[in-house]
């Protein structure tokens, strides 16, 4: 086997191990590689920091645990810019595991301590509501004839926060941050296209290229592209977290992601020339 | 920080080793904490479900809304599916169910999806800056191409003086797919990288 073969062949053990150990380094030492903040999670913040206070926003946690580690960091920021707002929150679940999200982010978030925010008055969570885009449908239709209970089992008639919202014209903006594609195009088929509503929506770095067009055509007033997204969050709301930590290590990741597709590259053309010249 | 005492992470931690673990080669612990997950989720998923059917059907059932014993019912002819002579009565709940979701969907997607993408597709050439006018320009020839590549009741638009365009179109949908791929290799990074962190600073209390 010549040395280009070789290297076409390099097992997988060592292509993960040098992976692994390119994540592992800069969490130990942090480069500090400045982070450019991008227009569309510039346009998220900027829609949430034109709403009055006392606005109404209906916020989809549609991820379950698998996608906490991308879109967890991206919803807390996300959470803190509101309830620093004085906005009012109504939180719903789209994904099934949602409602097992909610409060391993509302204990990042801790609205009672940091902003004196009060549950019920303030903001809400509605719990896993089945059914996607009917559910959709159903919470911005006619929320009391959906929902009958808060995600405790309080009915929601006594709830101080949801008495004044029945629908989609008592709220101000949906925001969703989601791993679902038809999660995604739901709210903007919705909220946007059936009532009018501003949504603002955060998904996994692989599903922004299909959401883009909506973005770029106002359908959506503001996006939140993966950990990139979650990182430019923490950053415009001076709430550094977990995404502004993991920017250096992606960085530095994915450039050994780029040197193997070169090598890799490289490494099939010489096999190729090589047994060209064999012949 | 010292390393975590509490049995939570520590499970968590264990789970996060083995199941990342089939990265380098299949295994036994790979294999126990799938079977684990499956096992949790279709736990969680049965109590979600029995939940839903209390909070979102019985409840109103509860407040004198007859309707929506229809909805139970409905549901409850799914399940006909299993019976041999009877299998026929799960297609109503089917039909209902499918041409409700279309019914939902359908009335935003003709909007969202063709007249508000057609509008911003057709646009001026010419943007508020350089950047975005080249962009429209990309977007123009893009958009154009691509559509001709899937062309195929006009064998002339693969062939002669008009084969150029679908050609054009094929390696813009290919760089569109390019593009897709890398977001992909930073979605899964970055789904582990938070995985890492858990590692390194809530287990092992390494790093701040």
């Amino acid at each position: 086997m010549s040395a280009w073969e070789k290297l076409t062949a390099l097992p997988r053990e060592i292509v993960l191990g040098l992976v692994l150990i390119a994540m592992i380094l800069p969490t130990l030492k942090p480069l500090g590689l400045p982070l450019m903040v991008g227009t569309m999670a510039k346009d998220w913040y900027d829609t949430v920091d034109a709403l009055p206070s006392g606005s109404v926003v209906l916020f989809d946690i549609g991820f379950g645990s698998g996608g906490y580690p991308s879109l967890g960091p991206a919803t807390i920021a996300a959470l803190h810019q509101m309830f620093e707002k004085d906005l009012k929150i109504i939180l719903m679940a789209t994904a099934l595991e949602g409602s097992m999200m909610y409060p391993l982010i509302m204990n990042k978030v801790k609205p009672e301590e940091n902003y004196g925010a009060v549950y019920g008055e303030d903001y809400v969570f509605l719990g896993y509501i089945a059914g996607g885009q009917t559910a959709m449908a159903g919470v911005l239709g006619d929320l009391h004839a959906i929902v009958s209970t808060e995600y405790t089992g309080k009915p929601i008639d006594q709830i101080p926060l949801l008495k004044g919202v029945e629908g989609a014209e008592d709220i101000s903006l949906v925001a969703y941050i989601t791993t679902s594609g038809d999660t995604s195009e739901g709210w903007v088929y919705q909220a946007y296209s059936a009532y009018g509503k501003d949504v603002v929506g955060g998904m996994l770095s692989m599903m922004t290229t299909s959401m883009k067009p909506y973005y770029d055509s106002g359908q959506l007033k503001g996006l939140l592209d993966g950990v990139k997204g979650a990182a430019d969050m923490e950053f415009l709301t001076r709430h550094p977290g977990d995404a502004i930590k993991s920017s250096d290590v992606l960085s530095f990741s994915q450039t050994l992601v780029l040197i193997f597709i070169i090598v890799g590259n490289i490494s099939y053309w010489g096999v190729k020339t090589s047994e060209k010249e064999g012949r | 920080m010292p390393v975590s005492s509490d049995p939570l992470i520590w499970i968590a931690a264990f789970y996060t080793i083995a199941a990342t673990s089939y990265a380098f080669r299949d295994n036994i612990l790979f294999k126990f904490s799938e079977n684990t997950y499956i096992g949790a989720a279709a736990g969680h998923a049965i109590v979600m479900g029995i939940k839903n059917i209390r909070d979102y059907g019985w409840a109103h059932i509860m407040k004198g809304e007859m309707i929506y014993w229809v909805v139970f019912v409905l549901g409850v002819m799914l399940y006909f599916r299993f019976h041999r002579q009877y299998y026929w009565l799960y297609r109503y709940p089917i039909a209902f169910l499918v041409g409700n979701g279309v019914g939902i969907s359908i009335r935003a997607a003709i909007h969202s999806d063709f007249i508000k993408q057609i509008i911003e597709t057709a646009k001026p050439l010419t943007g508020a800056t350089a950047f975005d006018t080249f962009n429209n320009i990309i977007i123009f020839i893009g958009v154009i191409t691509a559509l001709s590549h899937f062309i195929f009741t006009y064998e002339g638009m693969h062939k002669g003086t008009l084969g150029w365009m679908p050609k054009v179109g094929r390696w813009m949908i290919l760089l569109a797919l390019g593009a897709s791929f890398g977001n992909t290799i930073m979605t899964r990074f970055g789904q582990y990288q938070g995985r890492i962190l858990f590692l390194l600073r809530d287990w092992l209390g390494i790093v701040a």
